[in-house]
């Protein structure tokens, strides 16, 4: 029987991580998604004892957290399960929901300041067409950036996380890294 | 253009791709004696108004719900935007 091995969203056998000046931007391959929604008649499940965000939000427990992806839909994430079947354990807090697995959908870029924060807002400005003013931690917003739509959720103030298909993995980091460098020159 | 999505406030025109007239809503009943000539006035039918119309925008880059926008086709002004499904379940309340 061959050897299989796994390879990361952009190919390599370890996640990419590469530093631009006080920004950091790291694939998170840890990271386990799939998506809740309510079923017409459904009762509002508490996955893992979160309570599920309103519009535009983004709510945070002990390594698991919710997002708003739509009306009465939600993405749950799991630090560090991504190789574990998430969706069957959500399943299991959400009776009467439709639950799906979307691990390996998505590709997870996590974007870390090191120092200050006007840089971040600067990468954030430059990538998205969002209002930033009313982009602060907990808030999330599926949105495009160079036409391919993702997510972005702002985890704190100093803390912003990417998904986007995995299918255009290298295209999504292209694309932040390019925004990261030519901040990084100023 | 900016779109006064009524869940998560002004959003870009760009997230959002254009369907047509709102009507499209009101599907004809496929069971009514005159149902062909109903359909056919539902599928090729359009008024083209020089001023306000009621249409059809799916939220693609956001959300992804369709919203009813108003909006004056001559200024491009937009004067309101809801949910379609919020649209679509009023009018099945009002037994139309």
């Amino acid at each position: 029987m061959s050897e299989l091995i796994p390879i990361t969203a952009l190919g390599a056998a370890l996640p990419r991580l590469a530093s631009f000046g006080a920004l950091e931007i790291r694939e998170n391959v840890g990271l386990a998604l799939a998506s809740l929604a309510l079923r017409r008649g459904t009762i509002g499940p508490r996955p893992f004892g979160l309570t599920l965000p309103g519009p535009g939000r983004w709510i945070a427990g002990q390594g698991v957290a919710a997002l708003w992806t739509g009306p009465d839909q939600w993405m749950i994430e799991y630090e560090g399960r991504a190789d574990l079947g998430f969706a069957a354990e959500l399943k299991q807090f959400a009776a009467g929901c439709s639950v799906t697995e979307q691990t390996d959908g998505w590709v997870a870029f996590e974007i870390v300041l090191r120092a200050g924060s006007r840089p971040l807002e600067a990468l954030l400005s430059k990538l998205i067409n969002i209002d930033l003013a009313d982009f602060g931690p907990g808030r999330a917003r599926r949105t495009g950036i160079e036409h391919m739509s993702c997510f972005v959720i702002r985890r704190s103030e100093a803390h912003v996380a990417v998904l986007g298909a995995r299918s255009s993995a290298a295209s999504l980091w292209h694309a932040l890294e390019t925004a990261a460098k030519r901040l990084e020159r100023k | 253009m900016l779109i006064p999505h009524p869940l998560l406030g002004p959003r870009d025109a760009q997230e959002f791709t254009y369907l047509g007239d709102a009507r499209l809503i009101d599907r004809p009943d496929p069971s009514a004696p005159d149902a062909e000539a109903a359909f056919c006035d539902y599928v090729f039918l359009r008024d083209n108004p020089a001023g306000v119309h009621r249409e059809l925008w799916f939220h693609e880059q956001g959300d992804r719900s369709w919203l009813v926008v108003t909006r004056d086709t001559v200024t491009h002004e937009v004067l309101g935007a809801e949910l379609a499904r919020n649209v679509a379940l009023s009018r099945t309340r009002c037994g139309k």
